[in-house]
Formats: C-alpha cells, structure tokens, sequence
C-alpha cells in the first residue's frame, strides 16, 4: 500500500531484472527474505508472536483465549448441533498508522477488511486444521474463544505472507487452560479453571494451521516475498495456502491483470513446494528457540528476547 | 426463427429456451431426511440428471432493464440473477486517476436465501461484490476511460448456492458490461465446483454445497486463454485443484458460447 505510483523506467527495471532472474536486492525470483521469528513477547496474551521480513515488514499477532458463551441463535438445526461442541476463531487485522501514512484515519479500513477476510477465510474451516471440538466446556454453552489480532507495525511488502507465518508461530506459543468441570446435580454444570501454568496446554492441531504464499505475476513469470516496488509492478497475485501435509488450503487471484491457466498451474505448484519447506523452517525455528528458553531457564540464566522492531 | 439461430448442436441442451412460467417454492426437508439423499446414483448421474462434470442449462437474456445502460438477467435453474450497468459517467470525487473506476455491488433479495437476509448490505455481500470487482476488472479497458465510473448493481432474486451464485454473477455481469457498450478486451465467464468426498462436482447447488469439503469459483476469458480470478477454499490435494482448474476453463468455454449468443440476439433484436 504505501508507495501508489512508479515510474515507467522503475517499472522497466524491474520487469528486466524479474526476467533475468536477479531482482533489485540481489535475491532471485523464488528466494524469501530472511524471517526473524520470536514468540512469546507480550505476557497478557495467551500467546504471541512478532515476525520480521527482510529489512522492513514487522507483524505482531496477540492471541488470547478467553471465555465464551456458545451462540446457536438462528442457526439452522442441524449446523447447531455441530456448532454447539466447538470453540470459536475470531480474526482481525489491524494496519497500524505508524507503518505508514496511509493507514491513518479511515483510509486503511477497506485494506484492513481484506486483510482480515483472507485471514479469516483460511482460519475459520476445516482446512484451519485446529480441533475446535477441543476448545468445547460445557457443549450448548460455554466455550474457549481464541481472538487472533494481528497488527502490522512496519511495512515493506509481502504482508499477507508474514501475517500468516506469525499467526501461526503465535498460536504455537498459545496455552489453553485447563478446566475441571463438576456436575453439582439438578443439571447444572458448572467448571473450575485451573491455576497450574505448567499445565496448561497448546491448542491442539496448531501444527496443521497452514501458511500462505503469495506470487506475484510480473511480466510472464512469477516471483515470492515481493517489495513494495515490485508489488506496484505486480499485474496479478496468486495466494497459496498450503500446510503441511502439502494440501492446498486455499487459492486467491487479486490485483488487476490476469493469468494464463498454464501458468497458473505452475504458480500453485511453485506456492506449494515453497510453502512446504517454509513450514519446516519455521517449525524448527520457534523449536529452537524453546529450546534455547528451556536450557537458560535450567542454567537459571536470564531469557533475553529481542524486542520489538529489533533485526538482530 | 429461434431454432435457426442454435447453430451448433452442443449449444442446444446449454441453452434453457423455455424459461419457466411458475416459480416452485422449496421443498424443505428435514434434517434427518437430508443425509438419506444421494447426490449421485450408481451411473454417476446427479439428482437432477447432469453428470458430474455437467452444467445446468443456462438462460440469459441482455436488455431487459429500460433504464440501464446495459443489463443482464440469467437463470439457471434455481440461481436467478439480475444486473444492470451504468455508466461510464463522471467521477463525483474530485480526486484524478488515470484509469476509470469500476464499482460492482451485489445484493442478495431478502428473500433470496434460506434464511430471511437484511436490507443493509452485510459482510457477506461486501465481500462477494469485492470478488466480482476482482474477476471483471481485468477484462474491462478501464485505461480508456480516464475521470469515469462505471457502475455494476448485481441483484440476487433466488440463490441456489453461493459459490454457484457468485460465478452466474460475473458471468451475468460481463454480458451486462458488454451490452452497455464498454470497450472490453474479452468476456468473462465464471464457473463453479464443489468437492465432494473425493469428486469433483461442477456448478454444484445447495445440497451439494451443504456437503462440500471445499469449493472453486474460477473466472475465465476464453478467446485470450487468461484466467482473470480464482478462489479456492478447503483442503484439497493438488492434483485435484489442478483437474478442477481444467474442467473449470472447459465449462467457462461453454458458458462463453451461451454469452455470445444471448449478445449477437439482442444485436439482431435491436436491428428490428
């Protein structure tokens, strides 16, 4: 969103160096920058999470879980009697107006809108791969509610990508607690929720939640983690949602040209293979940083993290 | 005079000629009853008779709102869509841009749905319109129409289908661009299809809808070969996506010749 003009010749050098394979920053058209991932930043969440992309787009995701009733008014019939066993998923997006001047005011709420139906979209279904059965207390009546709020703090393209890799790092960091409930007779239930931090636990299924890949068509060939000058010369993008398995979550076209169903074939294909060893990467990436907290916790050395907006 | 027109003989069964007098009101059916139907027989076929790559018959008509610059109506069986176009005009913000506005709305009928739905447009409805917005605007030479808008209202009278719905709207809406004269590189098509326990069930329906594991809207200009947009949902293997994408573009293809018919009619119709 930022930049909303370029000129012809920019425009041309792009194109030229998309063709021969070496793009402004020296990268190829298939190579991501490089993803600093830290979870756990903020303690009034349930869990947390801040990715940065290369030099510039920083995202943060706050995951809360909290108590809800379950709503099954005006629901049909049968929907109720699934619905009633499940917790909920709530979305939302935020472009805050320090990244830019543009998201000032109202001007970033059709952006935000977008933003958070596509997150939405892939996260509230089966393909999310989260066991919302799991989230259930008392089915019909209460439930956890996971609120997933994403805020993007810096923008330097490629935002859908990094707002996906940092929902799911956050939902990995993300502990449910546990509830003893208790049937007190004459039908009424009612539930503890139990003190014990150590016990509380993931939610279960976070390793399926998929990431998404964005390609960007540019001239008759298709590049990944564009930069905000690329994404102007952008003429269609093709979203890809893949998890882990290697199924396809997902599929958007949004900008304004469009693509040769070949192609297309060929974008989903490359989205998928990407975002496979994408997945790897950065399940090993917040592994290791566990681990890392678990070993200095044991040595009883002091946790440090690297904050926000920090690169190194 | 009609028959002679139907040149091709795969047109024949696309083409719904006798648009239907009475419009039937559901059959609505028990939640315990809705497992026991089959969506498809033995052979293969659907509840309706269509095989499983089939589409339903469609009927489009160009020209039926007075007012508009240029409209559409299309039917297909249950899915009945109206859209009219105004348009190019002034943009009334004062704002310069180089390239003309395209503004689509659609509106579901409050009675349209199951469900009784509001007046205001929901978030639903902002969203669908947003989508149409998307698979339109590439085929429309907007760098024409520097200062303009053009505005597409889409009504939704009877929905059998959202997916199914929002590709009879593009393709609705596209003839209903071309009618108002809009310079356009090419039409656009649109179909759906649902996946069902590992098939592929093209412009599926309500029912089918309901049991879907996930779905594909794709919108597709035939004579250029270029796909102008796709949307999938669920988790689907690829090789599934990929035969979806096929049979997608084959049923665009001839849904494009139902649109050319309906446009070279109204021609002949206003050279009377």
């Amino acid at each position: 969103m930022p930049p909303t003009l370029i000129s012809p010749s920019e425009n041309d050098y792009i194109l030229r160096g998309v063709d021969a394979n070496i793009r402004a920053d020296g990268r190829g058209r298939l190579d991501y920058r490089q993803v600093i991932l830290e979870t756990g930043l903020i303690t009034q969440a349930s869990g947390s999470a801040r990715c940065r992309l290369g030099e510039g787009t920083d995202v943060l995701v706050g995951v809360k879980v909290e108590l809800g009733a379950i709503e099954l008014d005006g629901v049909e019939e049968d929907v109720a009697e699934i619905k009633a066993k499940r917790g909920r998923v709530i979305c939302n997006v935020e472009c805050s107006p320090i990244a830019s001047q543009q998201f000032a005011g109202r001007g970033a709420d059709d952006f935000n809108i977008e933003l958070t139906q596509m997150l939405d979209r892939v996260l509230n279904g089966p393909q999310s791969g989260l066991d919302l059965e799991k989230l259930c207390i008392i089915p019909g009546q209460q439930c956890w509610i996971v609120y997933i709020d994403a805020i993007v703090l810096d923008y330097a393209g490629n935002l859908l990508d990094t707002i996906f890799m940092t929902t799911r790092a956050a939902l990995y960091n993300t502990k449910v607690p546990k509830t003893i409930i208790q049937d007190i007779g004459d039908g009424e239930i009612v539930f503890d929720i139990s003190d014990d931090v150590e016990g509380w636990e993931r939610i279960e299924g976070w390793d399926k939640v998929p990431v998404a890949i964005t390609l960007n068509k540019i001239g008759s060939r298709h590049i990944v983690d564009a930069t905000p000058l690329e994404e102007l010369t952008t003429e269609a993008k093709l979203l890809v949602t893949v998890n882990k398995n290697g199924k396809v979550c997902g599929l958007q076209k949004s900008g304004g040209g469009s693509i040769d169903p070949s192609l297309l074939n060929e974008m989903v294909q490359t989205g998928r293979s990407l975002g496979q060893s994408l997945i790897k990467s950065l399940d090993e990436m917040v592994r290791r940083e566990e681990n890392d907290i678990n070993l200095k916790q044991s040595r009883r050395e002091r946790v440090e993290k690297l904050g926000f907006f920090a690169a190194t | 005079m009609r028959n002679k027109l139907i040149q091709s003989e795969n047109l024949c069964w696309l083409l719904d000629e006798h648009r239907p007098e009475v419009t039937v009101t559901p059959i609505i059916i028990k939640s315990s009853d809705k497992e026991k139907i089959l969506l498809k027989d033995v052979n293969g076929r659907r509840r309706d008779g269509r095989n499983l790559e089939d589409i339903r018959p469609i009927f489009l008509k160009t020209g039926l709102i007075s007012q508009a610059n240029g409209s559409a109506y299309i039917e297909l069986r249950q899915t009945k869509i109206a859209c009219g176009v105004y348009g190019p005009r002034q943009t009334k913000v004062a704002s310069f841009s180089g390239k003309g506005n395209l503004n689509c709305e659609i509106k579901f009928a409050p009675f349209s749905c199951l469900k009784r739905r509001q007046s205001y447009r929901d978030a639903q409805e902002k969203e669908l319109s947003h989508l149409v917005f998307e698979a339109l605007a590439p085929s429309i030479r907007l760098d024409l129409l520097p200062k303009s808008t053009i505005d597409v209202f889409i009504s939704v009278l009877e929905n059998d289908g959202t997916a199914s719905c929002l590709a009879a709207a593009i393709t609705c809406a596209s003839v209903a661009v071309a009618d108002a004269g809009i310079e356009m590189s090419d039409q656009v098509a649109a179909c759906s299809a649902s996946y069902i326990d590992g098939d592929i069930y093209m412009d599926s329906d309500l029912l089918e809808e309901q049991r879907e594991t996930g779905s594909i809207v794709l919108s597709y200009m035939p004579s250029l070969n270029e796909v102008t947009h796709i949307l999938q949902s669920g988790e689907v293997e690829i090789s599934q996506t990929t035969q979806a994408i096929e049979q997608c573009t084959d049923a665009c293809s001839k849904i494009y010749s139902v649109m050319n018919h309906s446009l070279l009619e109204s021609v002949k119709d206003k050279m009377q």
